[in-house]
């Protein structure tokens, strides 16, 4: 029910004039900022507005795209040989990064930074004054602990294929 | 199998005598009594080798070369009758029947007379043919015996045979003139295999019917050495059939007699030798190849355990080794086997089509056998291989083995260990550096404290 949650949210919002996407913080912007102003802008208000967890999440996350990157950029550049060490290498770092991205899903909530301000993602603005275990049915710790077991399947696979 | 005990049979006789690795029983088929005097020397040559002979007349009504379905003798040797055909008896059928149950044949033709159109016919089955009146003789105006042809030029004096081609053993070679006298010439078919001419007639030989006019040029088929004047056929079980086209050359007086040539010596004639290296390898005494110990195994440094010996199943790309022992009947006994210089006894090793064909090398020589050997990798692919060896060569019997083994994939340890390629370090490190951060995360994320989340809870 997407749309409907949508609508949600921005009735709930409480100043949709100002500028589109980033409705939450201060408006120092202008509407005739450079580039490099708009993205120190993002970035502050990404630090400002982001729970430790999530924040602590995405630094992993990036951290799997640097390694997995790296990863293939090798096998381009030296070749395939042996093939499943670089596959399992490869789909170590792509699949935690799935997981990563699925315990994101499930766990950052804006309401945890910035309570009151709806987010970009506008389908938990509505829940913000609400407790977000009963909206999604799942609650953190069980969302991590899905997120362990599914790692260490994966991890399991991944040194079992590299041999 | 039979062919086998066929063997093994014949070579404990052979302890006995020196004897044909094939049997002992030789009738020979001759016109009449008279004849047989002509050739005594033959006779009593063969004897000394061991032969027990039947003489019989192609007329005779208890000649049969069947009985109860077998083979009544193991050799035949036909005499060219005075009469037309060769009898109810001896049909080409039966004769070919006989080839097919594994006799031996030599066939003698003779010039003097015309040859029978039954001899033609059996002749035409193994793709053999005569000239078209079947009474054509050999004339040979450079190399005829001045002594007894003066005038007809009609017995040709003739180096004994080297080999027919390099890489193809020499079994009727050796010093000395033959002479062959009134020689009915016969021309090969191109298209079988299984012929080789044994003794061609000189470049400077023709055939022509004495008793006719000289035939136009566009009537002659076959001039100089596209005669034949001795040729064998081996048949797919080898099985030797032998046309000599000069009976007379086995005659007691061509066997001790002395020729000519023109503006040579009078030297003394080698038909005796000839006739035996004839004989011998027509009725299976020479080139007669056996295949003993067949061995393969895994490539080892040391002596290889009997239980490691020719297993059923290889992996791929095993060294593996394959020995063959072949031996070789000569005249009285079994000696090593020698591939001739130029030829090559090669190994297959095939699923469907060959992956590998090597050579085999002697490696081991015994008394009586050599050891042919060779080292390979399996190929990299698996399904159910054979080694084979396939060696069909003019004048040597014909060996085909054929020995299945499977051929596996590697089992799942028997990969290399990932860290022994130095070239997947990196993707190791990366896993490991996945799961280390995983790890860290994991404590970051457990420490990490969920402010939000207990204000909320208060409130």
């Amino acid at each position: 029910m997407p749309a409907k949650r949508h609508a949600a949210s921005t009735a709930s919002a409480p100043a949709p004039s100002t500028t589109s996407t980033l409705s939450s913080g201060p408006a120092t912007l202008k509407t005739n900022s450079s580039v490099l102003d708009i993205t120190s802008h993002v970035w502050q208000q990404y630090l400002a507005n982001t729970a430790q967890r999530t924040l602590l999440l995405d630094a992993f996350m990036a951290f799997l795209v640097l390694v997995g990157g790296l990863q293939f950029v090798y096998c381009v550049l030296a070749g395939n040989y042996p093939f499943n060490a670089f596959l399992s290498g490869f789909s170590a770092a792509v699949g935690q990064f799935v997981l990563t991205a699925s315990l994101r899903m499930q766990t950052s909530e804006p309401g945890s930074g910035s309570p009151s301000k709806p987010s970009s993602k506008g389908k938990n603005a509505r829940f913000a004054d609400e407790d977000t275990e009963e909206d999604t049915g799942i609650s953190h710790e069980r969302a991590f602990a899905d997120y362990i077991f599914g790692s260490l399947i994966l991890h399991f696979f991944c040194i079992n294929f590299i041999n | 199998m039979r062919w086998y005990l066929a063997l093994l049979v014949s070579a404990f006789a052979a302890a006995v005598n020196a004897l044909s690795s094939s049997g002992s029983r030789l009738l020979v088929v001759l016109d009449d009594t008279t004849d047989k005097s002509a050739y005594s020397i033959l006779w009593s040559d063969l004897e000394g080798r061991g032969y027990d002979l039947s003489f019989e007349s192609p007329k005779s009504d208890k000649l049969s070369l069947f009985e109860h379905g077998e083979r009544a003798y193991d050799h035949l040797l036909i005499l060219p009758p005075k009469s037309k055909g060769l009898g109810p008896n001896l049909t080409p059928k039966n004769i070919l029947d006989f080839m097919n149950q594994d006799g031996n044949i030599i066939l003698a033709l003779s010039g003097k007379a015309s040859t029978s159109s039954a001899i033609s016919s059996l002749l035409l089955e193994v793709d053999i043919h005569l000239s078209n009146d079947r009474s054509a003789v050999v004339i040979d105006h450079f190399n005829y015996d001045t002594i007894s042809a003066a005038e007809k030029h009609d017995v040709l004096l003739l180096e004994r045979p080297a080999p027919l081609r390099p890489d193809v053993k020499a079994f009727f070679d050796g010093e000395g003139v033959l002479a062959l006298p009134h020689v009915a010439p016969q021309t090969l078919g191109s298209n079988s295999q299984l012929i080789s001419p044994i003794l061609r007639a000189p470049a400077t030989a023709y055939a022509y019917n004495p008793k006719e006019e000289m035939p136009s040029p566009d009537d002659i088929e076959a001039t100089g050495s596209q005669l034949n004047v001795v040729s064998a056929v081996q048949a797919l079980n080898s099985a030797r059939f032998v046309v000599l086209g000069s009976v007379e050359a086995l005659e007691d007086q061509w066997f001790s007699g002395s020729v000519k040539a023109p503006n040579g010596k009078k030297v003394p004639t080698v038909n005796r030798e000839f006739a035996k290296q004839l004989t011998g390898w027509a009725f299976k005494e020479t080139g007669i190849l056996k295949v003993g110990k067949i061995e393969h195994h895994l490539a080892t440094d040391g002596e290889v355990a009997a239980e490691d010996m020719n297993p059923k199943i290889y992996r791929v790309k095993n060294e593996t080794v394959f020995n063959i022992e072949i031996s070789e009947y000569s005249y009285d006994k079994w000696v090593p086997f020698e591939v001739p210089a130029e030829d090559e006894l090669q190994l297959e090793f095939t699923m469907l089509s060959p992956f590998h064909r090597l050579a085999l090398k002697p490696t081991v020589r015994t008394e009586t056998s050599a050891v042919y050997s060779t080292q390979f990798t399996t190929p990299d692919q698996h399904g159910i291989f054979s080694f084979r060896v396939d060696y069909k060569r003019p004048f040597l019997t014909n060996i085909e083995e054929k020995h299945e083994v499977t051929v596996r994939h590697f089992a799942h340890d028997e990969y290399p260990r990932s860290w022994a390629i130095t070239g997947g370090w990196v993707w190791i490190a990366g896993l490991w550096s996945v799961i280390g951060g995983f790890l860290a995360f994991v404590v970051v994320w457990l420490y990490s404290a969920p402010v939000a989340d207990k204000v909320k809870k208060t409130q």
